[in-house]
């Protein structure tokens, strides 16, 4: 991990109602966990939609929230963007307080730092998609001329070459986000906000778009936070996930984590659907500082998924070993603890 | 009936609420009936117990009217140079640069269509002989529209920007739009004395609450994501605004540009009263006061024209639109230029006579041929709708009931007896069950023997309070009795009623005319063909010209102003009607199918049940133009607070004027609030 994280969340509360930050108040007041004091405030009348959230997110990393509709994850993410005022917490990007930031440089930080991305893609009706994709660097004060040459590189790079000049209602879903995308790269920003991105649109565009996204984000290394409902996406994208429930942070961890230990029975019943052999991988299920001679050496590396690793290892029965790159000898894997670790919470 | 007045209303736990209201609005009118001989008093409200509002209001008002007289005076003076340019030009302008300007843009706006449509009209208004007038009415609007868009828009976004102010706006808003139009002109009247520009400014700010309302509507209706997403692209407050959110919500503002506009010309229409100015309205006036009806038919059917073709043209501005051949435009305009060129030359640039004077008087002749021929039976027809239906409903069976007309005289003895019916009939339905049938049929019977003009004060005030109560709360019960106990001791009550019997019987008409006519247009096809295009017809067309044809054939007097209100405001109903009974869902109509039911059992039992917070609402409009129109309608005779506001005019009497206008602008406020609440009772109840 760097120094400095790229975005910190501490503590981020989001209670909706009349007069809802003296009414947080005076609920927190009455001390108890956080759950005491959400339970509080709903008897209240309150609504609290994000309770204590807390995470750090790397630079460059790309970390997914992930819950069902009404969990609070879209909330959680327009209390980071400041699109809502969050009720308490602390909130800081690249190192600076943005809760604290007065709107000039809040302002400054949407055209310069941070780009989103929005479910239903959010697009100016009365501009054509160059006009939408430069919009950023209009309000920012650029001139026609020049942004226009500017943003073209971008429209280029999310396969929009040749329909600068149509408007919203006449492109596809798929196409519209792209615009969308492009419209939040345009100020090329280091923290990038997506809000389920890829939710409306159908499945097949759905994975063209999850591919082209990951293209993108070896290209720029930007910090990313990425709002989904679907585990699928979620494991298939993330560098970590955090699984919201009911306004609250349930578990925060790698995909592996998730699906092999996950902290609930909410979080299993996810994990639940998922084809756990393409997610987990052998390094979660290795057995450290077992010095028996592994039988056999049928090639396993700390990296690969488990449903590869089983289909290397069914011929043996005795751990096998795992080596890295260079060959060095990390561990074992029984391919027993594979096929439990397959089957484990089925049924 | 004896034997329900010593039940105590208030303490009968575990009645409905809808069934309770029922009983206290029927005990109060018995107790009324039966006490009304001991005491006058409840059922005419004394004249010693009222407060000289009339003259309290005229006074305070005349003194803030005088001290911004000056501010208001410079205004005038102000305004009058826009007025005279826009003047200068439409009317100082040859007429074939006008109707090519006029046409270049039509075909701007929409097409062959709409360039089309724009030439035969203003052709038209050429012909007609009525071009100078037209163009003075033009002028007006053009000045006065721009002025209510200013207005209205920045209220609009006034609104949106300091949500605290909304809700108070709004509520101005709407008693801007039930104040009636007349009780406008007396106050702007005395600030700016005769002349134009009071037309100018009652017409701007009757033409703003239009465009503010669908100003606020729009920012409101922007997806919120597009809002998020200028925000998010690091857009100023006044860059989201002006760059993002107007624009995205430029379609429903079109549709208060027009609403303006039509708001507009059909005030500077009614504005005419007054005088001062020749324009087209005027005109009407002037003939119809003369008589004179075929030139008013053709004066009226040039104000028609004029609507219709400002109403397409601006309605198309809100609509998407293909862009046209610009050098389309810019031909018709030259040759528009070349036409006046050529007059010029010709030295004969004035606009024609009316080539349809001719027609006018053959109108006029025809019109006299055919009345004198029908006139037994227009006689016939007006007679039996007063002496049969809206007398009765005035002063009550009891008083309308005589030998010369029904060929009897109506006896106490008959009231008991039509009583006693009503009450063993109520008592039957109530015992099948029907408890609210079965009290309304009563109620109903008790306020046909007794006349709306002459139904005790009490009775009213209780019966409207229960109304109130079941259809939103005690909040409203109290709110209603409270604004009617002002209109009571203001001493306008008797003409409250008045003008309530006359709107109530033309809402009543128009809910059973207007209602079968939607339901047709549900039911076929071809029905809503040819009735569609007849509604959009009528909305279009200022208020004033629909007292023309009435005029006509029924001379002044209650009838016309009856059936001039029932043309303007069954339109609603049909729509609303209509609107609500094809908009069921189609699963459920396949499902009512699927369990077997015939076609009508689907209508009664489906979709009617499904529209009725449509219908109710359509019913809310009705109600609302039915007074708008009675204001109006007061030019050809009715009497009640329509007629007061009318007179105030004529005398300049401030007080008179405001306080008829408060208090026609409350009956509407709580008529209108009483079917709103039942609207959205029906609403949660089918859970929409």
């Amino acid at each position: 991990m760097e120094d400095q994280p790229a975005i910190s969340v501490a503590g981020l509360w989001q209670v909706f109602g009349v007069d809802a930050a003296p009414a947080f108040r005076r609920a927190q007041s009455e001390g108890g966990s956080a759950r005491d004091i959400a339970g509080r405030l709903e008897e209240r009348g309150y609504i609290p939609a994000v309770r204590d959230a807390c995470f750090e997110v790397a630079e460059g990393e790309l970390f997914v929230i992930m819950g069902l509709s009404g969990s609070g994850k879209s909330t959680l993410l327009r209390g980071i963007s400041r699109l809502v005022e969050p009720t308490a917490g602390r909130v800081s990007i690249e190192g600076e307080d943005v809760l604290a930031a007065p709107k000039a440089r809040m302002t400054e930080l949407r055209r310069s730092r941070i780009g989103m991305v929005f479910q239903h893609f959010g697009l100016f009706p009365h501009m054509s998609v160059i006009d939408n994709v430069a919009f950023p660097l209009k309000v920012g004060g650029m001139g026609r001329r020049e942004r226009h040459d500017k943003v073209q590189v971008i429209i280029e790079m999310v396969g929009l070459k040749g329909r600068e000049g149509a408007y919203p209602r006449e492109l596809s879903g798929g196409q519209r986000q792209r615009v969308g995308i492009a419209r939040s790269l345009a100020g090329d920003c280091s923290v990038w906000f997506l809000d389920e991105p890829f939710s409306a649109l159908d499945p097949l565009i759905r994975r063209q778009l999850q591919d082209e996204f990951l293209d993108i984000r070896a290209r720029l290394n930007t910090t990313i936070v990425f709002i989904t409902h679907d585990i699928a996406e979620a494991l298939k994208l993330a560098d970590r996930i955090a699984i919201m429930r009911d306004g609250e942070i349930v578990q925060i961890g790698t995909p592996a984590d998730i699906v092999l230990h996950p902290v609930d029975d909410y979080v299993r019943e996810f994990a639940r659907d998922v084809v756990r052999g393409r997610h987990a991988k052998v390094g979660s299920i290795m057995q450290t500082g077992d010095d028996r001679a592994a039988n056999g050496t049928p090639g396993l590396r700390p990296d690969m998924t488990l449903e590869d690793a089983l289909a290397t290892c069914m011929a043996h029965y005795e751990p096998v070993a795992v080596y890295d790159d260079a060959g060095n000898l990390l561990g074992t894997v029984d391919p027993q603890d594979i096929a439990s670790a397959l089957k484990a919470d089925r049924g | 009936m004896s034997a329900n007045r010593e039940l105590p209303a208030a303490g009968m736990p575990g009645l409905p609420k809808g069934q309770l209201a029922a009983l206290l609005a029927l005990v109060t009118g018995a107790v009324c009936l039966l006490l009304q001989d001991y005491a006058p008093w409840i059922v005419r409200f004394p004249e010693a117990w009222t407060l000289p509002a009339t003259e309290l209001v005229g006074a305070g008002l005349d003194s803030v009217l005088s001290t911004i007289k000056p501010v208001m005076r410079a205004w005038s003076w102000l305004l009058s140079y826009p007025m005279s340019w826009a003047n200068a030009v439409l009317v100082g302008s040859p007429w074939p640069l006008i109707v090519g300007a006029f046409t270049a843009a039509g075909w701007y706006i929409g097409g062959f269509r709409m360039a089309s449509l724009t030439f035969l009209g203003f052709g038209f208004v050429l012909l007609s002989g009525y071009w100078s007038e037209s163009m003075n009415t033009l002028s007006l609007v053009s000045v006065s529209v721009p002025l209510a868009v200013l207005a209205g828009g920045s209220l609009g976004i006034l609104a949106n920007e300091v949500p605290r102010i909304r809700s108070a706006l709004l509520a101005a808003l709407d008693a801007m739009q039930t104040i009636p139009t007349f009780a406008y002109l007396t106050p702007l009247l005395l600030l700016f004395g005769f002349g134009p520009v009071v037309g100018l400014v009652a017409s701007a700010i009757y033409a703003a609450p239009p465009m503010a309302r669908n100003v606020i509507l729009g920012l409101e209706r922007v997806d919120p994501e597009v809002k998020e997403a200028s925000i998010m692209s690091g857009a100023s407050r006044w860059q989201q605004l002006f760059l993002v959110e107007i624009p995205a919500a430029s379609q429903q503002i079109m549709v208060g540009v027009n609403q303006c506009l039509m708001a507009s010309l059909s005030m500077v229409i009614i504005a005419a009263v007054i005088g001062g100015f020749n324009d087209i309205g005027w005109e009407v006036l002037l003939t119809m006061r003369k008589a004179q009806f075929g030139q008013a038919f053709l004066a009226g059917l040039v104000i028609v024209i004029f609507a219709i073709v400002i109403d397409r043209l601006s309605g198309s501005l809100a609509l998407e639109r293909k862009r046209h051949d610009r050098r389309v435009t810019w031909g018709l305009l030259l040759s528009g230029a070349v036409g006046a060129v050529l007059l010029a030359l010709t030295g004969t640039d004035a606009a024609p006579e009316g080539v349809f004077s001719a027609a006018a008087v053959a109108v006029d002749n025809g019109l006299g041929a055919f009345t004198a021929a029908h006139g037994a039976t227009l006689d016939g027809i007006k007679n039996s709708a007063m002496f049969y239906g809206l007398l009765p409903l005035r002063i009550g069976l009891d008083q309308a009931v005589l030998p010369f007309t029904w060929g009897f005289q109506w006896t106490p003895a008959m009231s008991l007896w039509l009583f006693a019916v009503a009450v063993l009939a109520g008592l039957g339905l109530a015992a099948t069950g029907r408890h609210m049938a079965g009290a309304g049929l009563v109620i109903a019977v008790g306020v046909v023997e007794t006349g709306i003009a002459e139904l005790p004060w009490p009775f009213v005030i209780v019966g409207t309070m229960a109304l109130a109560w079941v259809a939103q709360g005690v909040r409203l019960a109290v709110l209603s009795a409270a604004l009617l106990g002002l209109v009571l001791i203001s001493g306008l009550w008797d003409r409250a009623l008045l003008s309530l019997y006359l709107s109530g019987a033309a809402v009543v008409a128009c809910v059973v005319a207007g209602g079968a006519l939607g339901l047709l247009s549900a039911v076929s096809g071809i029905a809503w063909m040819i009735i569609r295009p007849v509604c959009d017809m009528l909305q279009t067309i200022p208020l004033f010209v629909f007292l023309i044809p009435t005029l006509m054939f029924f001379q002044i007097g209650e009838f016309s102003a009856f059936l001039a209100i029932c043309a303007y405001a069954v339109v609603p109903m049909i729509r609303y009607t209509r609107h609500g009974l094809v908009s069921t869902p189609p699963e459920m109509l396949e499902a009512a199918t699927s369990s077997g039911a015939t076609p009508w059992q689907t209508m009664t039992d489906v979709r009617m049940p499904y529209a009725a917070p449509t219908i109710l609402l359509g019913l809310n409009q009705t109600i609302l133009y039915a007074f708008a129109m009675l204001v109006i309608a007061a030019l050809i005779g009715t009497t009640g607070l329509g007629q007061s506001i009318y007179l105030a005019l004529g005398q300049a009497d401030v007080g008179l004027g405001v306080s008829a206008g408060a208090a026609m602008a409350i009956l509407a406020f709580v008529a209108d609030r009483l079917a709103q609440g039942f609207a959205e009772e029906r609403r949660r109840a089918l859970g929409l």
